[in-house]
């Protein structure tokens, strides 16, 4: 039998990216964790440090800094975006006929470069030029100072975040509508519920798994997020704005601290994988 | 019978119109924004209050293919996205190809593990291991780097393509005496062809908009035009035009892409989870 010959084939197509996947991907995962029990000397030694950088974490105020960041971030970002997302998926929905341009247009914000929503950002709300405060005063509110302030820069990445994610969550939310059998409005309809009680009573209920499946999408996005912090503030003003991954990589890249950074980076990635893990037990059990 | 009287359904559905067409606006003004501004000149585009209605000019573009490195940023960009896109061709088409056939799952889970890993859970090894054999700052080890990215986009959008063949497709080819490779490359990889289309363009637009990796590991003479985005902003606070017209350069081949694919863009970005 020929079984030898399709196993041995079998492997050969498979090898190469298992061998890419141990390279780039299993090796420099272990290598992180095993970095996060070391210290680096100046000179670039490493010596064993057990557990002294997670210890170190504890006692760091800008490592609860960071975390208290990535949480507000991370929960502003993903209820405005869930909201306003679910909110256009239903305006796309009653409009029945989606024109492919209009589509286009919706996708536009999240496939460009986040790099580029922040190039294009901080030129609309620069604090004494740009068009967004303009366009507050003349309606008689107070201009902002926007990302340059300690006080409104996670709101600001949060505003901009949403602006550049809300169709992506209006679209996935969309697929959930269009999924749903078109039984389920008949006896409410017999029954004449006024259209605000389908909503709630019926359609979010129903929605309820897509809904989660967005918010995981996010949520791993949003707790690394990185791109656009990046390049308008680098953390700043004032550590403002310094999340547990800006954190983590000043502190590798620029500091040069090694082991400190590998256990900001395990950690980080202990939270992403903690917050997927939790989701999916919530979309088992609101799953119809 | 319906018991909802016509005109509060009509006034329903004028009133999501209206919402509608503010939700778009909302969306595209933005965008717009940044295109009207690379088209004004140097003492227009800072102008207070903002100008509307301009005479359009291309000095910006012309500035910045002519006095800055654009385009050559603009091809280290083509090199680092073309040679990652098929490198993850090349390694997740088959790996894709047999966890359909073998029901093997690493290849699902390492594209889950990447993406959810931060990627600089990846880079402070990566860096290490470049810098030993002297390739920080080379084509290669961005290529190599984004491979990272492109290669589970490959596997998981191709899994459900494959998985899509019926298998007695497969079980007659094998009585014929047809070999696993030669089923791949002969059978399979014709019917998934569009899922290769989408896959290659999926990864093609996640390898040009990736910032982390070329950020650390490029130089200034392999710098990719996102990670140069630095220096466009840093000359911008004096020239948002020309700004404008570098953020809108790099926007644009994603954004044509995109459009192409916007058919499965949803099921491919979702990992199949929802259907667009």
């Amino acid at each position: 039998m020929q079984n030898a010959t399709s196993r041995r084939q079998l492997g050969a197509l498979a090898a190469p990216s298992l061998i890419f996947t141990v390279g780039m991907i299993a090796f420099p995962i272990l290598y992180t964790i095993w970095v996060s029990f070391h210290a680096s000397s100046a000179t670039g030694q490493l010596r064993f440090n057990g557990l002294g950088s997670y210890a170190r974490m504890i006692g760091d105020d800008r490592f609860w800094a960071g975390i208290w960041v990535t949480f507000y971030l991370y929960f502003l970002s993903l209820s405005l975006q869930l909201f306003f997302g679910t909110w256009l998926a239903l305006l796309l929905f009653n409009a029945k006929r989606l024109p492919g341009v209009v589509r286009s247009l919706f996708i536009s914000p999240f496939m460009m470069p986040p790099v580029v929503a922040g190039m294009m950002w901080i030129v609309i709300l620069d604090p004494s030029l740009g068009v967004a405060n303009y366009l507050l005063t003349s309606v008689g509110l107070p201009p902002s100072t926007w990302l340059a302030s300690p006080r409104w820069v996670v709101p600001t990445l949060a505003l901009i975040d949403t602006w550049q994610w809300t169709p992506y969550v209006a679209l996935i939310v969309l697929g959930g509508l269009q999924s749903l059998p078109p039984g389920v409005y008949e006896a409410a309809e017999i029954d004449g519920a006024p259209r605000w009680k389908k909503l709630t009573r019926i359609t979010l209920p129903l929605l309820l798994p897509t809904l989660v499946t967005a918010m995981v999408l996010r949520s791993v996005d949003l707790l690394r997020f990185f791109d656009l912090i990046y390049i308008t503030t680098q953390g700043g003003p004032a550590d403002a704005s310094l999340t547990l991954n800006i954190y983590g990589i000043r502190t590798g890249f620029e500091f040069f601290q090694l082991g400190y950074a590998g256990a900001l980076m395990i950690t980080l990635s202990a939270i992403v994988l903690g917050a997927v893990i939790a989701l999916n037990r919530l979309r088992a059990a609101v799953a119809w | 019978m319906s018991m909802s009287d016509p005109m509060s359904d009509r006034s329903a559905r004028i009133a999501n119109s209206v919402m509608l067409f503010i939700a778009g606006m909302l969306v595209i003004t933005p965008t717009f924004w940044m295109v009207l501004s690379s088209f004004k000149q140097s003492f227009e585009v800072t102008a207070y209050p903002p100008k509307l209605f301009f005479t359009p000019t291309l000095e910006n573009y012309v500035t910045l293919s002519e006095r800055t490195p654009f385009l050559h940023y603009a091809f280290n960009s083509m090199v680092v996205t073309v040679g990652s896109t098929l490198l993850g061709l090349i390694l997740g088409t088959p790996a894709a190809f047999v966890a359909s056939w073998t029901r093997i799952t690493w290849p699902a889970i390492v594209t889950l593990v990447a993406r959810m890993a931060p990627g600089t859970l990846f880079l402070l090894p990566w860096y290490l291991m470049f810098r030993q054999v002297d390739m920080i700052g080379t084509y290669g080890a961005l290529i190599l780097t984004h491979g990272v990215i492109t290669m589970p986009i490959v596997i998981w959008v191709l899994l459900p393509f494959f998985d899509n063949i019926p298998r007695s497709i497969y079980e007659a080819a094998q009585v014929d005496g047809c070999a696993p490779a030669r089923v791949f490359w002969k059978i399979a990889l014709p019917l998934v062809s569009s899922g290769l289309v989408v896959s290659t363009i999926l990864a093609f637009v996640f390898s040009w908009n990736y910032f982390l990796f070329s950020l650390v590991l490029s130089n200034s003479d392999t710098k990719t035009l996102i990670a140069a985005s630095f220096n466009f902003i840093g000359e911008g606070s004096t020239n948002w035009g020309g700004l404008m017209a570098a953020a809108t350069m790099i926007a644009l081949p994603p954004l044509v892409l995109a459009t192409i694919v916007q058919r499965w863009l949803i099921s491919g970005l979702t990992l199949g989870a929802v259907k667009g």
